[in-house]
């Protein structure tokens, strides 16, 4: 037992020493990889690309994208976060083998700040995509905009959703929009209220992927996957489950 | 290494698994009917099913309770700082409370450490008549149940404050809100409804505790159909009352009210829920002519199908807000050598009713209040005698058809006891009851309903009688109706009673103290000052071979929100939000 907690040690110490140093040199890193990849073996990896706007004109709402559709068909799950933001974690996707590692959102963010996208391949392995947001701040600790109109109340969990063809690759982009205020807990007085599980099934029931969000996800969350598939032949077959964490379920057939 | 990783792994994964399967049993139904012998745990409301909120435990006593002290005490936080008038639970060392605004609270019972939070995020369109209260959970299997202000019952992990499910009650946009502490029997979880004030229909309803899928509704105004879940099938389950528009007039049943707004309570002998019914909608009673059943009844409910088994109403056509929700408590007592299987309630009317729990018969009534004006006392049925000239005007017969005369009645509108439940002591065999001594100045007005808007057609004010206290706690024997001994209270009391075998009970004051007093003689043995009103109802469990004590401290409620005359008496008194937790020194 504790040999074998002096052998994990020795091993991890030996990885963190050859990785290399943090390219965005954020005060967080030793801090966030500890929270999220713990003393599993990582490398930065410029493959990942962490798509982001230089300035977040809204912080309330700033797109995002992560494409990893290089590790393809190996990756176990992709971990986004914020150094910088009080709650860091963003969300986690699950892809299945079949998607297409690429997925977009918009979130919230408190200050300037590098942002993670960390994804596990099967070997165990961690390759970190990296990007700096330069933002004014406060869009965490700001109340929801639903928070000053009721409408949210009777529309909570209603979905938009809209697919088309990809471009440049075989394959079909879902794109969603969900009615929910994604409280963080951090405004005074709105206790946190936020979408924490997005499953997209096939007609097979089989989770072709599968999120896990945090508070700092927008509020109205959009969402959009891209899939190996064909459009014509695949429409209304999909279907979206969501739950927040107030246990309110939401269905709708894509 | 990576092998023996592995298998380390697994045996700790199987370890764990082994630990928490035992936890995992968590509350069982059988714990819940013995709750009140078991003293290592509190897992009903009421301390056991018949809440009679007696426990036998006895080392805090009248000899040893000047040196009981606080062990700690937990803040709810937030801004959010409103009424707390919730009963917390305790089972494995950790308890269980809820907090104004549908919040929910697991603490270490022994360091008062926070184990994890819930807080429900509410519509800002939530209608509360009195305040955004709570009055505790219920606990089953391993799961922390509650109702919120938007009307659902929420099941949350025990564990980790996570929901595991949640069901839509009502909606609240029509005025339904739930506060009272569901209760569980035979793995279903009971509730009620609130809203009374909205012209909304009572009723009570059954879901399976463990998955949250409804079993049956009960309706508690006449003429509305229930219905029972058979193989996942809505079946129809009786119309209450036979068929509508025998007790009330018109259309008025659609919108009559009779809020379950306060739970209720369980007898195993009868295998009977208890349940109290609100007042009818609207509260200008001249609209409505007749008994307008069921409001401000106790109802008798079979637990496994919603049936109705019997019916006591303290307030045929109330005209002044005689809710008649108040728990029935059930208890024996030895009469001419037989055992008479009774049970009692204190309702807002001002008298308490003793009744044959068994069928509903009346026994006996009495009043627990020094004045009552609107009725001249009770029939052999336990009917009230009307005194005609203080129902408050029609507003029809007036000059201009917009106000009618007003009186001035006692009980005030806010009762001779409100919703504090009071405690049965099996040792003294007295009730302890916390009522208040205040009248009202009372008017009616014409009102039309409208879905979500309040529907009263009434006017009030509300007014002390005494100088020196309005709140009165009273030790009243149920064979006789004497009172055996008092306490006055400057400000109204608003917590509930817990009696002890150590021949003490307890009770939280607005004034924020925690006090203690001979069961017997009525003489106070204990204060503590506990920084802000108490509305909150006390409970006493053992723990590592030492007795506890805890009571939550946070004053709100109706009285400020409602207070008239009387708010001069508690504008003083500050907000917190905590629960207190006593025990004696170690010797």
């Amino acid at each position: 037992m504790v040999r074998l907690i002096f052998l994990t040690l020795l091993v991890a110490a030996s990885i963190v020493r050859a990785a290399d140093p943090d390219p965005l040199q954020s005060p967080m890193w030793d801090y966030t990889r500890e929270q999220f990849i713990g003393s599993a073996p990582y490398r930065f990896d410029e493959r990942i690309v962490v798509s982001l706007p230089a300035f977040a004109e809204n912080p309330t709402q700033v797109p995002l994208q992560i494409d990893a559709t290089v590790l393809a068909g190996d990756i176990e799950r992709i971990i986004v976060w914020a150094d910088l933001n009080p709650i860091q974690h963003i969300f986690t996707y699950f892809p299945h083998p079949d998607v297409i590692p690429k997925i977009s959102l918009r979130f919230k963010v408190q200050q300037g700040t590098a942002v993670r996208a960390a994804v596990l391949t099967q070997s165990g392995v961690w390759h970190v995509g990296s990007a700096y947001l330069d933002a004014a701040g406060g869009g965490c600790t700001t109340p929801s905009t639903g928070n000053a109109s009721p409408y949210w109340e009777s529309h909570l969990g209603e979905t938009r959703s809209r697919a088309f063809p990809l471009s440049s690759e075989e394959g079909i982009r879902f794109k969603f929009k969900v009615i929910h205020p994604m409280d963080t807990g951090l405004a005074d007085a709105i206790p946190e209220f936020y979408i924490q599980q997005v499953i997209l099934r096939n007609s097979r029931e089989e989770n072709l992927a599968r999120l896990e969000l945090s508070q700092p996800v927008a509020e109205n969350p959009v969402i959009s996957f891209d899939l190996k598939d064909d459009l014509s032949a695949r429409a209304g077959e999909y279907l979206l489950w969501m739950r927040d964490n107030n246990g309110n379920e939401f269905e709708k057939a894509l | 290494m990576k092998k023996f990783g592995g298998s380390f792994a697994v045996t700790a994964l199987v370890t764990a698994m082994s630990v928490s399967g035992i936890a995992q049993a968590g509350v069982t139904d059988k714990d819940i009917m013995q709750d009140q012998m078991t003293v290592e745990d509190v897992v009903s409301n009421g301390l056991g099913p018949r809440g009679q909120r007696y426990s036998p435990l006895d080392m805090i006593n009248t000899d040893t309770v000047q040196d009981m002290r606080p062990v700690w005490a937990f803040s709810f936080g937030g801004e959010k700082q409103r009424g707390q008038e919730s009963q917390p639970m305790v089972k494995d060392g950790v308890m269980y409370v809820t907090a104004s605004y549908s919040r929910v609270f697991a603490v270490d019972t022994r360091t008062g450490d926070e184990l994890w939070e819930y807080n429900a995020r509410l519509p800002d369109g939530i209608m509360p008549c009195c305040d955004v209260i709570n009055r505790g959970v219920a606990l089953y299997g391993d799961l922390v149940i509650f109702g919120t202000l938007d009307a659902k019952l929420v099941a949350l992990d025990a564990k980790t404050g996570k929901v595991k499910w949640k069901k839509k009650v009502a909606d609240y946009k029509e005025g339904y809100s739930i506060t009272a502490a569901p209760i569980v029997v035979d793995g279903k979880i009971i509730t009620g409804v609130s809203g009374g004030e909205f012209g909304i229909v009572g009723k009570v309803e059954a879901y399976d505790a463990t998955t949250g899928k409804i079993l049956w509704t009960r309706p508690t105004v006449e003429g509305h159909m229930g219905y029972i879940w058979k193989d996942g099938k809505k079946v129809e389950n009786g119309i209450s009352g036979g068929k509508a528009g025998e007790t009330w007039p018109g259309d008025l049943w659609k919108s009559g009210g009779a809020a379950t707004w306060l739970g209720g309570t369980y007898d195993p002998d009868t295998k009977s829920l208890f349940i109290g019914t609100g007042n009818p909608a609207p509260w200008n009673s001249h609209m409505r002519p007749g008994d307008n059943l069921f409001s401000s009844s106790r109802l008798a409910i079979d637990p496994d199908t919603g049936k109705i088994k019997w019916h006591f109403q303290t307030t045929p056509h109330d005209g002044w807000d005689y809710d008649g929700v108040n728990e029935l408590i059930s208890f024996d007592y030895k009469e001419g050598g037989k055992t008479v299987k009774a049970a009692a309630t204190a309702d807002r009317n001002g008298y308490m009713y003793v009744l044959n729990r068994t069928n509903g018969d009346y026994i006996r009534g009495f009043p627990f209040v020094d004045e009552i004006t609107w009725a001249k006392g009770l029939d052999k049925q336990g009917r009230p005698i009307y005194n005609e000239s203080i129902r408050p005007g029609n507003p029809t017969a007036s000059e201009d058809g917009k106000k009618g005369s007003s009186v001035r009645a006692v009980p005030a509108f806010l009762g001779g006891k409100n919703w504090m439940p009071m405690g049965f002591s099996q040792d003294t065999g007295l009730f302890y009851v916390p009522s208040n001594e205040w009248a009202m100045d009372i008017w009616n007005e014409p009102t039309a309903y409208k879905k979500g808007a309040a529907y009263l057609g009434a006017g009030f004010t509300i007014k002390p009688m005494n100088d020196s206290h309005i709140g009165v706690l009273k030790a009243m024997d149920p064979k006789t109706g004497k009172e055996v001994w008092r306490y006055q209270n400057y400000a109204p009391l608003w917590g509930g009673v817990l009696a002890t075998a150590g021949n003490l009970v307890f009770i939280g004051t607005p004034e924020g103290y925690l006090k203690g007093f001979d069961a017997k003689t009525g003489e106070l043995k204990y204060e503590f000052n506990t920084g802000s009103g108490i509305v909150g109802s006390p409970i006493t469990w053992k723990q590592d071979g030492e007795q506890f004590l805890s009571i939550v401290s946070g004053w709100g409620g109706a009285v400020p929100l409602w207070g008239g005359e009387v708010a001069k008496r508690v504008k003083h008194l500050n907000q917190g939000g905590s629960v207190w937790t006593f025990k004696l020194p170690k010797s």
